[in-house]
């Protein structure tokens, strides 16, 4: 199961994940989701996200925690997340999935 | 303010989200929502917040649920919701099968909506177009319709004399602009002959001040606007192009601005072209500058004008109205001769154009609106006899814990099921109803604006299905309450006795049944009157004979007819020509036919008469060939009619028609007295007295006429007078035909002069009667409806009564009664419903049959003749109704009934 997960990380998962790991210790919904705005220019709805993060912290690749609540937010936490080592290998290995497939390519899309 | 998430926002993602995601998403929101707030205000940023706060529940519930993980319990009050939603969804499950399985009750109920929807949702469409719908011209509200009024004669709004008009433009201070336009009745509208490429053609025209489009707030798409200098003779021959024009006659090509073309042989500048949405009645092909001479320009007695005006800002309709009413006095007062017994008048476009159509729009609406509701009585005493059945249902689901609330919702969505169903089958018939009538839409109404695409649209859509959804509720509701409203205990018990299904669902039925009749009374009794009115009016004798009467009318153009000699030499050389066709009894022709339109009048004097008179003494000048009263069939009542030797050269002679005789001459001869049209002093000898024919319709009164040799012309008649003849023709040919044989002998003269429709006289008869048949017809057709409805409701009353009584009979049968008596306790029953609902049926109907006073003829809103008719009926058919389950109740077998 778990070696299965790390060959199918799906693009969107991927995407998340990568943001989470540029945005460091500042990785919740709404700077995720500008992230990936800013570095791709998909507007991605807040749902979507949110369902990603929910599920891949269930598959075991994020790990959250609860921030202390700050007045601006109404007093309300935000939820952090970070990644496991096992998010990192699978991104690793996604990328040499992608990076092998690619090899030779380049002139084909150049 | 306190930053924080708008109410409700919060507690839904709290009550719906798993906790663990509740608390950081409302803080995620929130942050995005004052950002939303601060760039996008405050209103939308409440619909953003709550569309993401409910798409995000959605998704999350549906996401984990279906990943077998935990979802939070649903809040109690959120349970009520969503368990009332899906027990929604099973009762239209529900609903649908069980009207699938009575397939009798579901037709008849269906069918009543559709008719009643259908109905309603077609006329509302024409009403709606006619008179709610904005006027298609910008700001339509400040756009007035101005005219003169005759207080004394009745009449408000007539058209205007040029000299008044241009003294009200230069005066008024309450318009931006004045524009003025020729006035010619919808039926025969002005039209110029349009030669050059192509057949010659009658176009239709309209002559209209050059400030008229810029009133309208509309401006050419090609080219350009008239210029003011453009009104003025010599300058005006420019012309603007209808889009319709412009794509039959010249192909839709734009290089025909700038270009000249030919109307009545005269060139004629084509400087733009009108956009295809420009409506104006009458629909004209051509706007042409209105150009008046400087004599027409001073004349005060001709009034042949109509006007608009666009007020200016800040001003009201009641004060422009002041601002002409002093314009008005002063005028009076600076040419009593004139102006002493006429005003202006102001009413708002809309109103002129729609005008006495209004009320039989109206009382179309209300008639149908009553067809409604007896569908909704109707369809109610149905659930209530079907839900009567259903008792035993009904009491097992209260029995085993439905609340009464659950179980009067079940009914109701049975009820909005059905009237849901019947409104998409109304919107099927409204929509074919409205194909017909755009096919067939009467000459009075082509005049509305928006009738001629008259459809189905947003609008009526939303009336339908919001009409479906209140009739399923307002029928539904009533049943669903009583049916319900009954002891557990006593109707579980009840039901196996075969009572009658509690007193208060009895009054109910008896009340709707009540209603049902009441409402088809009014309706029977506005139909009656309608088509009473009709055969009144179509036994009007119109004063000629209009069979075998054949007409066309025939213009000569004016650049080539100069003069009245020439004029009258083509027409004579053509009357030769007609007289020689095949079939052709007799040939004459006038200026101005009966039923084609209204037509102007001329004030005149009596020789050796004071002018003081207390009535306006003014006739309708009607120029007519020698011939003419014989060949229309119109007695010669006294003296003689014209002949061929009343020409120029003899002395001037004139005949009136009996009306004229009537109020200028009450007891006296009128032959060989002298009067005087137009120009004074010049006196014009009354040779002959003619029976009066009805001209504006067999409803209009027969006014005084003047006519006049056509050989001897009226100078002062206004320009091209004499050149527009209609043609009659007595023939015993079909119109076909003649129609060819005229169009022969025109061309044979001249080829550069093109006739008009040839019509049958009694077509154009027909067609002034058109919109009362319609209306007549209509509302016939409503009242049958309402007729076969109630009668439908009656007899369902009635076979449920004798059901639920067999048992009853059966014991009455048992112990001796007779199978008369029986029929006369159901008739009994049958008979005092009936009576209340006539009764109070012909209460209502004298209160609103009133308001339809203006489409009757010849007979009292209050007729006794009528009510009684139309009583009777509705008795007749109330008591087949009855006959057919009472008879049925005389057969009951008493031990099967006991044993029951």
């Amino acid at each position: 199961m778990a070696a299965a997960d790390v060959a199918t990380l799906g693009e969107f998962e991927h995407v998340v994940l990568l943001a989470i790991l540029r945005l460091g210790d500042q990785a919740y919904a709404v700077t995720i989701r500008d992230e990936i705005l800013e570095r791709t220019g998909r507007d991605v709805s807040r749902g979507s996200i949110y369902i990603t993060l929910d599920r891949l912290e269930t598959k075991g690749y994020l790990r959250s925690r609860l921030a202390d609540p700050t007045p601006e937010r109404g007093g309300r936490a935000k939820r952090y997340y970070t990644l496991r080592p096992r998010a990192v290998d699978a991104l690793k290995e996604s990328r040499r999935a992608l990076v092998a497939l690619w090899r030779g390519l380049e002139g084909v899309l150049a | 303010m306190k930053a924080g998430l708008p109410r409700g926002v919060d507690a839904t993602l709290r009550r719906l989200l798993p906790g663990d995601l509740a608390e950081p998403i409302a803080g995620d929101l929130l942050e995005e929502y004052l950002d939303a707030v601060a760039r996008r205000g405050t209103v939308r940023a409440l619909v953003w917040v709550w569309w993401q706060a409910i798409r995000l529940a959605a998704i999350f519930r549906w996401e984990r649920a279906s990943h077998g993980r935990g979802v939070p319990p649903i809040a109690e009050e959120l349970r009520r919701v969503t368990s009332m939603w899906d027990g929604l969804r099973q009762d239209v499950v529900f609903s649908v099968r069980l009207l699938r399985r009575e397939p009798g009750f579901a037709s008849v109920a269906l069918l009543a909506l559709a008719l009643g929807i259908g109905g309603s949702t077609a006329i509302f469409s024409v009403v709606d177009a006619a008179l709610w719908r904005p006027l298609p011209y910008a700001r339509a509200d400040r756009i007035m319709s101005l005219a003169e009024q005759r207080p004394r004669e009745g009449r408000w709004f007539g058209p205007i004399a040029p000299a008044d008009f241009f003294d009200w433009r230069r005066d008024n201070q309450s318009f931006t602009a004045l524009a003025a336009y020729t006035s010619h009745p919808l039926g025969n509208p002005l039209a110029y002959n349009l030669t050059g490429t192509g057949d010659p053609e009658r176009v239709r025209v309209l002559e209209a001040s050059p400030a008229f489009l810029g009133i309208l707030g509309i401006s050419p798409i090609v080219g350009r606007d008239f210029r003011p200098e453009e009104e003025t003779v010599g300058r005006h021959r420019v012309a603007l192009l209808a889009d319709s024009l412009w794509r039959r006659r010249f192909g839709a090509d734009p290089s025909i601005v700038g270009r000249p073309i030919s109307f009545d042989g005269a060139a004629y500048e084509v400087i733009g072209l009108l956009p295809a949405r420009l409506w104006w009645p009458g629909a004209p092909e051509v706007i042409v500058p209105l150009a008046l001479s400087d004599s027409d320009r001073a004349l005060r007695d001709a009034h042949f004008l109509e006007a608009i005006g666009r007020l200016r800002d800040g001003v009201s309709e009641q004060q422009a109205r002041d601002d002409l009413r002093l314009i008005g006095v002063r005028l009076a007062a600076a040419f009593p001769a004139e102006n002493a017994r006429h005003a202006p008048n102001v009413r708002t476009l809309r109103d002129a154009l729609v005008g006495d159509v209004r009320t039989a729009l109206l009382i179309l609406l209300g008639a149908v609106v009553f067809v409604m509701l007896i569908a909704c009585a109707n369809v109610a005493t149905l659930l209530l006899a079907r839900a009567a059945g259903r008792q035993r249902e009904l009491s097992v689901r209260r029995a085993v814990g439905a609340t009464r609330g659950r179980v009067v919702q079940q009914m109701l969505t049975e009820s909005v099921v059905i009237a849901l169903a019947g409104g998409a089958a109304g919107l099927l018939l409204a929509a074919w109803c409205l194909a017909a009538f755009r096919a067939i839409v009467p000459a009075q109404f082509a005049g509305l604006p928006g009738i001629a695409g008259v459809a189905l649209d947003g609008r009526a859509l939303v009336a339908a299905l919001a009409l479906s959804t209140i009739t399923g509720l307002a029928f539904g509701v009533v049943p669903a309450l009583t049916v319900t409203d009954q002891r557990l205990g006593s109707s579980l018990t009840d039901e196996g006795r075969g009572g009658t299904g509690g007193a208060r669902a009895g009054r109910l039925r008896s009340t709707l049944v009540v209603a049902e009749l009441a409402l088809s009374l009014v309706l029977l009794a506005g139909a009656a009157l309608l088509i009473v009115s009709f055969r009144n009016l179509m036994s009007v004798p119109p004063g000629f004979q209009p069979s075998r009467i054949v007409t066309a009318q025939v213009t000569v153009p004016a650049s080539r007819y100069t003069d009245h000699t020439r004029t009258t030499a083509f027409f004579d050389a053509l009357y030769e020509r007609l007289r020689a066709a095949p079939g052709v009894e007799r040939v004459a022709a006038t200026t101005s036919l009966p039923f084609a339109g209204a037509d102007s009048r001329l004030a005149f004097q009596i020789e050796n008469r004071t002018a003081d008179s207390p009535t306006p003494v003014r006739v309708h000048p009607r120029l007519v060939s020698p011939g003419y009263f014989s060949t229309m069939g119109i007695p010669v009542v006294r003296g003689r009619a014209f002949t061929d030797h009343d020409d120029a050269s003899s002395v001037e002679v004139v005949v009136i028609n009996e009306a004229a005789a009537r109020r200028y001459w009450p007891g006296e001869d009128p032959i060989g007295q002298r009067i005087s049209l137009g120009t004074p002093g010049r006196w014009r000898q009354i040779v002959g007295i003619v029976g009066d024919t009805r001209h504006e319709g067999l409803d209009a009164d027969t006014d005084p006429a003047a006519y006049l040799p056509q050989h001897q012309r009226l100078t002062n008649l206004g320009t091209g007078f004499e050149r527009a003849m209609t043609i009659v023709v007595r023939t015993d040919a079909d119109p076909a035909a003649m129609t060819a044989a005229v169009r022969g002998a025109v061309a044979s003269l001249d080829a550069q002069v093109p006739i008009g429709m040839v019509r049958a006289m009694t077509d154009l008869i027909d067609e002034s009667v058109a919109p009362r048949r319609l209306d007549f017809m209509l509302v016939s057709a409503f009242a049958s409806v309402a007729l076969v409805l109630t009668a439908a409701g009656l007899y369902g009353v009635m076979a449920y009564v004798v059901a639920q009584r067999t048992r009853e009979i059966g014991v009455r049968m048992a112990l001796g009664a007779t199978r008369a008596q029986v029929l006369a306790l159901m008739f009994r029953q049958a008979g005092a419903l009936t009576a209340v609902g006539v009764a109070l049926g012909v209460g209502g109907a004298l209160v609103l049959t009133r308001a339809m006073r203006t489409l009757l003829f010849g007979v009292s809103a209050a007729d006794p003749v009528v009510f009684a008719s139309v009583s009777s009926l509705l008795i007749v058919v109330a008591a087949a109704a009855v006959a057919v389950p009472s008879s049925r109740a005389t057969r009951i077998d008493p031990l099967a009934a006991l044993r029951e």
